[in-house]
């Protein structure tokens, strides 16, 4: 009998925070510094009488996401209302678009296990209200047997997109890299920033195994990661879980999991599923984008970090690899992009930027918003190192001073005592004629024929070199040496 | 004549001409108020213990007295929609109706008494017990905004607000005898209106005269941005003339509808308002509406109770009104809270709203009723392509005793059918008075005591009103309808409450 295989069917729903001053239906502030239950309303509270309106701009931010994971914007959506009953739940129900989502029929490609590009498609993204923040005093921080238990209503009303892919993903690794190309994607589009330790994007995945013997094992639903490793180790395990029950001819129940991140394991929920249903939300008009909307919406869209990365590698030639870093994040690739555009040879000035650049924000745990020197600054000083007015090394000392001390070039470069050009002519004949005037031996020693072996010129070399602070070619320095001693 | 007698309109030119004083004005409707509560009951809420102060002593409304069903939140004032969930919640906001009239300057005299939750139409099921019909004290008022319209009719007040639902305004006007617009689905912000079935639900009032219902709805029917329901392609012009006419216009009865058993009064009442009709030179014509007839009833209920059972989820001690303690767990105060809090009528409608959009039931009850309600629409927008306005009772009896159909639910539910099509549509409908039943047998006057002869309302009979419908957004031709109506059928009087 041939040894069972099992293929993995994975399909995953990501929540990601769009990126808004105000909720998704009132104008309360979505800043999540703010003290608990202090940004609330009687619409986010839904005290009775009160009534949700939709922020546009939520919607355009759902359709950008949508469109970055090449969505189509639907002409019609709905809100429905979705019934549970938690204390982080104020109306007893969530509105959402459940099934009638704003945005549908899309794609994100990562790499299968041959790195052959494959297709992940994302079903739809829908648009959605957050519930309440809670704290339970239980140790391990949930509800059941803490004995008080804290409500923060900032986050109710939160706009949330849920991004549901068709089961098209068939390992962790797949996952992963649907999951941050995803992320990436949303934050090109300025639709979410989608940052993982503020809770912005949180994972569920659906894993079930099929059987090379034909059986299909039962969907079961994992909740609760919130980072990439969580999304990955959670399933993983479910997987070899699955995989063990199966082999041992055993079942697999249909069931809603929770990811234990510190035991690395998945159990049972412990909430029972609550009942739900959904009626259509009464207190919402059908949502109706225009075309006039959806082109201006698509108009807003930027260049996605891979259509970039293509552009750089085809139209100047940079190395694929560096071209993806640079893309990775919006921020960075524009910043290359605007020292390009204020001069800098493309290769070069990405060199820069993905050494030095790079390497500074490193240290200093930068983000490329924060990083002082202007992109057409640093493009000057690429410019110079080109053109031999600086050499490679010194173009980094003048690089690392200017940040150090935020500094212009010329007052680096003064500062530094670079002489740009470097020393030449005159002005070497000068140091060389000073440095043999300081070392009569030696030149003795020279014109004598005692140095054999060169060893006394490279000598004078070298302190020449020193004097001219490395300013000066080293051939320069060799050939007006060898006529200075004759 | 007292000053809490005058209408709406006479009430506003009494105090611009100076006749009488906006305080002089808030006595007289308070001691009213006094005299005839301990018989009515209408209110749940007084706050005219010291009159509130005018905001506009400018506007339209400065100095009016006036009561809001107590589903209408009011900043600071307990809010209760006749339920014990609530507790004594006091609102932080005002719903936006109430907003224009106090922005109008309108003085409010207090909550006003109705069904739980606006589930009901005797304004008998309220944790508040159930308000008297100011026409005989023996009766039930209507509901659910019965304590809107008996405070009208008693003359506490020259005029209220109300919702409608599925006729909570236009049938207890009927039964009151007074006047009550349900205007079109949009028309009146639902802003801090306590939602019972929110696509059906609309905010309308009440008042003794038609162009009093004209001059409120001038206030009322405004954009609000707060309600994403409410909007408007026209601005409609509420403006009195005396010069409107009938002569042209088509007036429809419902075809299915006529062969359905009506109270003798009721039946009097239509053929004296078709002669009325006629007579003003409108065309009497048939329309017919199969959809609505047979189906109507069941559609609007599972799409209420649907709606409504959402509605009600956020009621769960967690956040506001009534709660406890000691509950064992979050479930357990969930289970607590709504057990205690909520009256039979109101569990019995979640329970149904609850059964209806089931997973497994859901296609076959809510999803279908959605599919009706369309038809229905569709159906009304036929018919009037056909004609201007529909004539038709608001229910099939008069008001019953108290206590007397509580048993029977469903008969209370069928009631409704005249009323609730036009919510299903969206449509304006006018509850307009026709006159007092006299000699019927069924309105003997009540037992109150032979030294007291009898109660005068009653001798004068019960109020008889009915229902002109209009397409959306035709409240102000309805309202003109009504005026030339209320010239020819006459103005009602102030019931007495049980007072000689």
């Amino acid at each position: 009998m041939a040894e069972l295989t099992f293929t993995p069917v994975i399909g995953i729903e990501i929540h990601i925070r769009l990126k808004t001053d105000t909720k998704i239906f009132c104008s309360c502030s979505t800043n999540p510094e703010s003290e608990p239950n202090t940004n609330i309303c009687p619409v986010c509270m839904g005290l009775p009488g009160s009534l949700p309106r939709l922020n546009h701009t939520v919607v355009e931010k759902g359709m950008l996401a949508g469109l970055a994971l090449n969505c189509t914007v639907q002409p019609k959506s709905l809100f429905f209302r979705k019934s549970y009953f938690y204390p982080d739940l104020p109306k007893g129900y969530q509105i959402s678009q459940c099934d009638l989502p704003v945005v549908a029929n899309g794609y994100i490609e990562v790499h299968d296990a041959e790195g052959n590009l494959k297709k992940i498609r994302v079903n739809h993204l829908h648009l959605e209200e957050d519930a309440a923040a809670m704290h339970h005093s239980a140790s391990d921080g949930r509800l059941e047997g803490a004995s008080t238990s804290y409500v923060d209503y900032n986050r109710a009303g939160m706009p949330l997109g849920e991004i549901v892919s068709e089961p098209d993903i068939s390992s962790s690794a797949e996952a992963v890299e649907y999951a941050m190309n995803l992320q990436r994607r949303v934050r090109y589009a300025g639709a979410s920033d989608a940052d993982l330790d503020k809770g912005m994007m949180r994972f569920d995945a659906n894993v079930s195994l099929k059987c090379s013997d034909g059986r299909w094992g039962r969907k079961v639903e994992v909740k609760n990661m919130n980072s990439f490793r969580a999304l990955e180790r959670a399933i993983e395990f479910e997987i070899k879980r699955q995989k063990k029950i199966l082999l041992s001819g055993g079942e697999i129940l249909q069931e809603t999991r929770h990811w234990n991140d510190a035991k690395g394991i998945t159990s049972p929920s412990r909430v029972k599923e609550f009942y739900r249903k959904f009626i259509v939300e009464p207190d919402l008009p059908p949502l109706m984008v225009n075309q006039e909307w959806i082109d201006k919406v698509t108009a807003m869209m930027p260049e996605m970090p891979d259509v970039r990365a293509n552009r750089y590698v085809n139209d100047w030639g940079l190395p694929r690899e560096v071209a993806e870093v640079l893309t990775d994040d919006k921020a960075l690739a524009d910043y290359f992009e605007a020292c390009v555009k204020a001069g800098a040879n493309p290769v070069r000035a990405a060199h820069w930027v993905r050494t030095e650049v790079l390497r500074v924000m490193n240290e200093r745990g930068q983000k490329i918003a924060d990083f002082a020197m202007k992109p057409e600054v640093l493009a000057g000083l690429v410019v110079r190192v080109d053109e031999g007015k600086l050499s490679t090394t010194q173009g980094k000392e003048v690089f690392d001073y200017m940040v150090a001390n935020d500094a212009s070039i010329d007052d680096a470069v003064k500062a530094l005592g670079i002489t740009e050009g470097g020393v030449a002519g005159n002005a070497l004949n000068d140091i060389i004629t000073s440095v043999i005037a300081a070392n009569p031996d030696v030149l003795e020693e020279i014109r004598s024929g005692r140095d054999k072996k060169g060893k006394k010129l490279k000598f004078l070399q070298g302190l020449v070199m020193k004097e001219t602070k490395g300013q000066a070619k080293p051939q320069e320095v060799a050939e007006a040496i060898a006529e200075a001693v004759k | 004549m007292e000053l809490y007698e005058l209408n709406l309109h006479d009430a506003i030119s009494g105090l611009k001409d100076k006749k009488f004083s906006a305080s002089e004005l808030f006595a007289s409707c308070k001691a009213r108020i006094d005299a005839l509560e301990p018989n009515v009951r209408a209110f749940i809420t007084r706050t005219d213990s010291t009159p509130q102060p005018c905001e506009n002593p400018e506007g339209l409304l400065a100095g009016i007295p006036t009561v809001l069903k107590d589903n209408l939140c009011t900043t600071g004032i307990r809010t209760t929609a006749a339920s014990k969930i609530l507790g004594g919640w006091r609102p932080p906001y005002d719903a936006t109706a109430w907003k224009y009239l106090r922005e109008s300057g309108a003085i409010l005299m207090g909550k006003v008494n109705m069904d739980e939750f606006a589930m009901g139409n005797t304004c008998g099921n309220s944790a508040f017990g159930p308000t008297h019909n100011p026409n005989d004290i023996s009766r039930v008022p209507g509901g659910s905004s019965g304590g809107s319209a008996a405070a009208v009719s008693a003359g506490y007040v020259p005029f209220s607000l109300g919702s409608d639902t599925g006729g909570s305004i236009r049938q207890p006007a009927s039964f009151c005898g007074v006047y009550g617009l349900k205007p079109t689905y949009g028309m009146v912000s639902r802003y801090g209106l306590i939602s019972y079935g929110s696509s059906l639900d609309q905010i309308g009032p009440f008042a003794r005269t038609v162009r009093d219902l004209q001059l409120v709805m001038s206030v009322l029917a405004q954009y609000d941005p707060m309600d994403s329901s409410c909007f408007r392609e026209k601005n409609p012009d509420f403006t009195h003339r005396e010069d409107v006419s009938l002569k042209g216009k088509r007036v429809a009865l419902v075809k299915e509808f006529q062969s359905f058993t009506l109270d003798a009064p009721i039946a009097e009442a239509m053929k004296k308002t078709r002669k009325v009709l006629e007579d003003e030179g409108a065309i009497i014509t048939e329309v017919s509406l199969p959809v609505v007839a047979k189906y109507a009833v069941a559609c609007y209920y599972a799409l209420a109770m649907s709606e409504a059972h959402t509605n009600l989820e956020r009621y769960d001690g967690v956040r506001l009104g009534y709660t406890v303690t000691d509950a064992a767990g979050v479930k357990e105060m969930f289970e607590e809270v709504r057990s205690y809090g909520f009256g039979s009528e109101v569990k019995s409608r979640i329970i149904a709203g609850t059964c209806l959009t089931e997973p497994s039931r859901c296609d076959e009850y809510y999803v279908a009723a959605t599919k009706v309600r369309t038809l229905i629409a569709q159906e009304f927008a036929r018919a009037f392509g056909e004609t201007d306005f529909i004539l038709q009772p608001v229910t099939p009896s008069l008001p019953h005793k108290i206590g007397e159909e509580d048993d029977d639910a469903m008969k209370g539910y069928e009631t409704d059918l005249y009323t609730l099509p036009v919510n299903l549509a969206g449509l304006p409908g006018l509850s307009f008075f026709t006159g007092y039943a006299l000699g019927q047998p069924s309105l003997t006057p009540p037992n109150l005591g032979g030294e007291q002869g009898g109660n005068p309302s009653a001798q004068r009979g019960l109020p008889v009103g009915l229902q002109l419908i209009g397409p959306r957004w035709s409240d102000p031709e309805l309202l003109n309808a009504g005026v030339i109506l209320e010239r020819n059928l006459g103005t009602p009087k102030i019931a007495n409450g049980g007072i000689d």
